[in-house]
């Protein structure tokens, strides 16, 4: 069982190419992290599997435990299993918290079938709990009036919430301070497990200290250039992206 | 847990398209004339006084020209020989469920009005195409003085009162419309609160039309007496027609000193209506008028609420929700005038276009000369859902003199693309992402109706949303 | 882009013309048009204040039937008005009219052979015929003076022309100036901005009149801004106090181009301003900005459209007004998106300081909206001096008439800091100021 991205080709709808040829397998109950410089095509790559309309794949495959998800829609992904921990999580005035996941948890059930009231809100307050937000955030709007920090929690709430099978989180430390991080990050660990894949998105080795990887790519011009353990990260931090695109010119001549 | 609401009434867009065959014993026939007005007020056995009102409201009402200078040429599609003007089978309401008529019965169960009136409500007034069937009201507040019957119980039984004040908040050259019910009212609530009364629950009015061909006339006067406070509440349906059904109402509320009224409106017309209503308050001092407002269905609505301030520190507040679907046109608005010191008025508007649906927003705001320390704010907003809907903002400011304070703020906007693809990412499907966001974007507004409204709102706003996406 | 270097300040050395106008026929496409707009004013009706466009006018001050075309002026006022047209100390180009006669105009040599025609309208009737007709009065009349614009075509004799060929860029603004003298007589001042692609260029129009005397003047603007191209333009209208004054301007703009229409609005008794910013092309841009003071018994009215019709265009408009003693204003203004201009963004803002308990300010701002992914909004607001504002003031030993003038400077100034180039800024500031001494 495991998401398995295969020669993807990707651009941005009718202009540039971003992903070149990403193959990739995220198995159940592991956790991948893909690094990378900016511009190397690590935020897109989410938001393409995710099927952000911004994009097109014009070739290869993504396969969710065999099925090909690229022709489904984004919430149809989304109701196979995939999570994404955005970036930059959207505001929605008007529309609460608690009534937002309560709508995705419905979506997912079958047709007919009523969400208990009882035992969703149950679950929510003990998983606010353990990431200390506030009761009252399940009244305030979604992500709206959030500081950096909140809207992060709220998306590993969410993330909690939906039970994905293979989860990407997105730059999820960007706009941390240290505490916020641990929190996150704990969440995060909390919902590590033999049922559930995560891929982790970040430009900085910081991130995967708290959330210690399985494995490490690096991304560079749209492909996975180098593969290894957690010491690739350390590796990239004291030396820099500048050490692999050297390493890569090298390669290439030789 | 504010913001989750349960509630097991289900009255939704499609539940009033149904009607039951006429058995009318009081007919009008087709057509407006001085012989129209006689026989309205001959069944009615109105003194002479309001027939000879009648007379003359007609008399302007034939002079007046259609405001298309401004409004939408909809109206010339209004034929006044083709409408039926007064239809009904009794001039009493009776006080109990059980002695309504079986047909007419079923029409409110089906709405369930008797059901909410058991839960929630004070009293209860039900009127079936020209006049109530059912009218009653929680004993206890007849006991302290307090008067809820329909406009003619109310002419005729409390002339002292009703005299005083109809036709006074608007009177019948106000414009065409007003000067057509002024004519041919029939039906409607009189509603007199005594000083110092309190309701704690809301007196509900429910509209319902049967008849094709047919106009709705009802006139509507409420009288808050110094201190006390009421909220009022009216529901309108209609089945649908092939052919043009009018209502064309007058609402005029007269709060005193330090009294409070709210008045609620949840209109969910067939979209084979013109519904163009006349409603306005006089707050005195101290006073407080809000009218709280959501349009749904019907071709053409053309509604502006007004407060005239007329003692000092009164206030003024409109709250209004507008949809417009395919083939509909939401005309609405408020009017705020300003004739005391310290007065305050707040007009908060939300509409929503849909398809080929059309919402306007126009707007009054006067501050004359020589007032001090009044103070108005309005804010439109409007969400166009799809690339053929539209949405206009038409307001009018102006103000005399320093020492006042007038802002007004208008914005339209559509769902955006993030959001929706943020929600699918979730698990929503591209239309319930859609809908949660329209919910979203008048949910402050929601709140300000009753609970038991909010949740039929919620819900028809979703059935309307219904088949706008993809 | 050839730039040109400022003129030396020449407005000295401005001589009286001697020659008389040519007698030359007018163009016949000229005079049709002339005849035609002639049996159009006849048969328009007067407005009246049931057509929205006139919604609280005060119409009893416009009657045309009041005034007669104004006769030439005597010499020896001529030398007075040329010797007080004083406008921008460094201008590529001068033209000065009085009665819609010409008295004086200059031009910069350098400004000649970039090929920028600038030229007092009659001699571009003889000269530019065919470019003329191309641009002439080519926009209908959609804000209520339809009458008096049919009036203007049948009665106007002359004006500005200024044509801006393909990607030349004038640095020094222009300037022309319309002296209104006599008593009962009515002018019709016209300016008309070609503004070829890339090309960029900056005009000041003045009015002014020679006495107190109540005449009557009505102009008409035409603005072109080509692909890409430039034009900032600014008419101070200071016309005496029992002055009645209509004045039209159309601007379009096509794609990539960029106006800015600043009115400094003073003088008059009744004034009806209309202007049309009409949006052609994408990445179309407008600002339209007014400031205005208003005393005494003056009623300024002014109309505004910004009308979108391509797709990623962008308007924003600005309008302020300060009102003193038993003064009006109203500022009505409509932001229309056409169902193809996706992507529009528009914006509109009123703002209204009063500052006597007898003024009266009303605002009419509207939107329609027939195109989704837009960014429309406007506001209005009426108030007058914050409390807090003024005590800080006082507080720092300004006194309290100081006070007032220096905010309600600052409230209009904000208006004319958002004009692009400096010294016509400086200018209307210094304009502006003296406006407000006394107050």
């Amino acid at each position: 069982m495991s998401l398995v991205i295969q020669n993807l080709h990707a651009r941005v709808v009718g202009g540039q190419e971003i992903l070149r040829g990403l193959n990739l397998e995220i198995e159940k109950g592991r956790v991948h992290a893909i690094m990378g410089p900016n511009g190397s095509g690590k935020s897109t790559l989410s938001k393409i599997i995710a099927g952000h309309p911004d994009y097109e794949v014009t070739s290869g495959e993504v396969l969710l435990d065999g099925t090909n998800i690229l022709p489904l829609s984004p919430d149809a992904r989304a109701r196979a299993g995939l999570f994404l921990a955005f970036q930059y999580p959207v505001e929605i005035p008007g529309v609460s918290n608690a009534n937002f996941i309560r709508a995705a948890r419905q979506a997912r059930l079958a047709e007919g079938e009523e969400l208990d009231a009882v035992d969703y809100y149950g679950e929510l307050y003990k998983e606010m709990d353990s990431l200390e937000i506030p009761r009252s955030f399940t009244a305030r709007s979604v992500n709206e009036g959030f500081s950096g920090g909140e809207k992060k929690r709220n998306e590993v709430l969410q993330m909690a919430m939906l039970q994905p099978s293979y989860a990407i989180l997105d730059e999820t430390d960007s706009g941390l301070d240290i505490d916020a991080l641990k929190i996150v990050a704990a969440g995060v660990n909390a919902q590590r497990s033999s049922n559930v894949g995560m891929l982790v998105i970040t430009h900085y080795q910081r991130l995967l200290d708290y959330i210690t990887p399985d494995v490490v790519h690096v991304l560079v011009g749209g492909r996975i250039v180098r593969t290894a353990g957690p010491e690739l990260a350390h590796e990239l931090e004291s030396k820099g992206y500048d050490w692999i695109r050297e390493d890569l010119a090298e390669s290439a001549s030789a | 847990m504010s913001t989750e609401v349960i509630s097991q009434i289900d009255v939704d867009r499609t539940r009033g398209d149904f009607h039951y065959p006429e058995q009318h014993t009081f007919d009008a026939g087709t057509g407006l004339s001085h012989a129209t007005v006689d026989y309205i007020s001959d069944v009615k056995n109105e003194p002479a006084w309001i027939r000879e009102f009648r007379h003359k409201a007609l008399d302007v009402f034939l002079s007046k020209p259609m405001p298309t200078n401004w409004a939408s040429q909809d109206l010339e599609n209004i034929v006044f020989e083709n409408i039926r003007y007064y239809l009904a089978n009794s001039q009493r309401p009776t006080r109990s469920w059980d002695e309504v008529p079986d047909d007419v019965k079923r029409t409110f169960e089906r709405l369930g009005i008797p059901e909410q009136e058991r839960k929630f409500l004070a009293g209860v007034e039900a009127q079936f195409d020209s006049e109530a069937v059912y009218s009653n009201m929680k004993k206890a507040l007849g006991d302290e003085g307090v008067i809820f019957v329909g406009s003619t119980e109310g002419l005729k039984e409390h002339p002292e009162i009703f005299k005083k004040w109809f036709g006074k908040v608007i009177p019948t050259g106000d414009n065409k419309f007003s000067a057509l019910n002024s004519a041919v009212f029939s039906g409607g609530s009189f509603i007199y609160v005594p000083p110092g009364v309190k309701l704690k629950h809301p007196l509900q009015a429910y509209f319902r039309i049967n008849a094709e061909n047919f106009g709705q006339f009802e006139r509507t006067l409420i009288i808050a007496d110094e201190g006390s406070e009421v909220m009022y509440m009216e529901g309108c349906t209609a089945p649908k027609f092939e052919t043009a059904t009018l209502h064309s109402a007058v609402v005029e509320l007269v709060a005193l000193k330090g009294a409070k009224i709210q008045y609620v409106t949840v209109q969910n017309w067939s979209a084979n209506v013109f519904n163009l209503v006349t409603k306005r308050a006089i707050a005195h001092e101290e006073a407080e008028v809000r009218w709280i407002d959501c349009n749904i269905g019907s071709r053409l609505t053309m509604k502006y609420p007004g407060v005239v301030l007329k003692g000092r520190k009164a206030r003024g507040e409109v709250i209004s929700i507008a949809l417009a679907n395919n083939g509909q046109h939401q005309d609405t608005g408020a009017k705020m005038i300003h004739a005391a010191d310290e007065t305050t008025s707040n007009v908060i508007s939300k509409s929503i276009s849909i398809g080929k649906g059309r919402s306007t927003y126009r707007g009054q705001v006067h501050i004359p000369k020589h007032l001090k320390g009044c103070k108005n704010n309005t804010e439109c907003d409007a969400l166009l859902i799809n690339s053929t809907s539209r949405t206009d903002t038409y307001p009018a400011i102006t103000v005399r003199g320093s020492g006042n304070s007038v802002q007004h703020e208008a914005s339209v906007s559509q769902v955006s693309a993030d959001q929706i693809f943020y929600m699918q990412q979730r698990g929503l499907t591209e239309a319930q992402a859609m809908s949660l966001s329209v919910n979203g974007f008048v949910n402050d507004l929601v709140r300000e109706f009753p609970m038991e409204y909010s949740v039929e709102l919620k819900r028809l706003i979703d059935l309307e949303m219904e088949g706008s996406v993809g | 882009m050839r730039a040109l270097k400022p003129a030396p300040p020449f407005f000295m050395t401005d001589s009286l013309l001697q020659d008389a106008p040519s007698a030359a026929a007018l163009p016949e496409w000229f005079t049709k048009a002339k005849a035609s707009a002639t049996s159009a004013f006849e048969a328009l009706p007067m407005p009246t204040r049931r057509d929205e466009f006139w919604r609280f006018s005060n119409l009893k001050a416009l009657d045309p039937q009041d005034f007669t075309p104004a006769r030439p002026v005597a010499s020896e006022v001529c030398e007075e008005l040329l010797a007080s047209s004083s406008g921008i100390k460094a201008s590529a180009g001068r033209l000065v009219f009085a009665n819609d006669q010409l008295l004086a105009r200059n031009t910069d040599a350098e400004l000649a052979k970039t090929g920028v025609l600038w030229m007092p309208l009659s001699e571009a009737l003889h000269s530019h015929s065919e470019l003329l007709s191309r641009y002439f009065m080519r926009t209908e009349s959609v804000l209520g003076s339809a009458k008096f614009q049919a009036l203007h075509r049948s009665s106007v004799k002359e004006g500005s022309f200024l044509y801006v060929p393909k990607g030349v860029s004038v640095s020094a603004p222009l300037e022309a100036f319309h002296w209104l003298a006599g008593s009962g007589q009515a002018v019709f001042p016209h300016t008309i901005i070609v503004a070829e692609e890339g090309s960029s260029v900056t005009m000041v129009d003045w009015f002014k009149s020679a006495s107190e005397a109540r005449n009557m003047a009505c102009g008409v603007n035409d603005l072109h801004v080509g692909a890409g191209a430039e034009v900032r333009y600014v008419c101070i209208q200071d016309w005496s106090r029992q002055t009645v004054s209509l004045h039209a301007n159309a601007t379009t703009v096509a794609e990539r181009g960029s106006a800015t229409h600043l009115g400094l609005h003073l003088g008059g008794l009744f004034s009806r301003i209309e202007s049309l910013s009409r949006l052609n092309g994408a990445g179309a841009r407008s600002d339209m900005l007014a400031a205005t003071v208003a005393d005494s018994a003056q009623e300024f009215d002014q109309r505004t459209l910004q009308d979108h019709r391509s797709p990623e265009t962008y308007s924003d408009l600005l309008y302020k007004n300060a009102l003193y003693d038993q003064a009006k204003t109203i500022v009505s203004g409509l932001i229309r998106v056409e169902p193809q201009a996706h992507k529009t963004d528009a914006f509109q803002k009123v703002r209204n300081l009063i500052l006597s308990p007898d003024a009266e300010a009303n605002s009419l701002p509207g939107l329609e909206i027939l195109a989704d992914d837009v960014r429309c909004s406007h506001g209005a607001t009426t108030g007058e001096i914050d409390a807090e504002e003024l005590f800080y003031m006082q507080s720092r030993g300004i006194p309290a008439r100081d006070a007032y003038r220096l905010i309600t400077f600052g409230f209009l100034n904000e208006v004319l800091e958002r004009f692009p180039d400096q010294t016509v800024r400086e200018r209307l500031q210094e304009t502006l100021r003296a406006r407000l001494h006394g107050h």
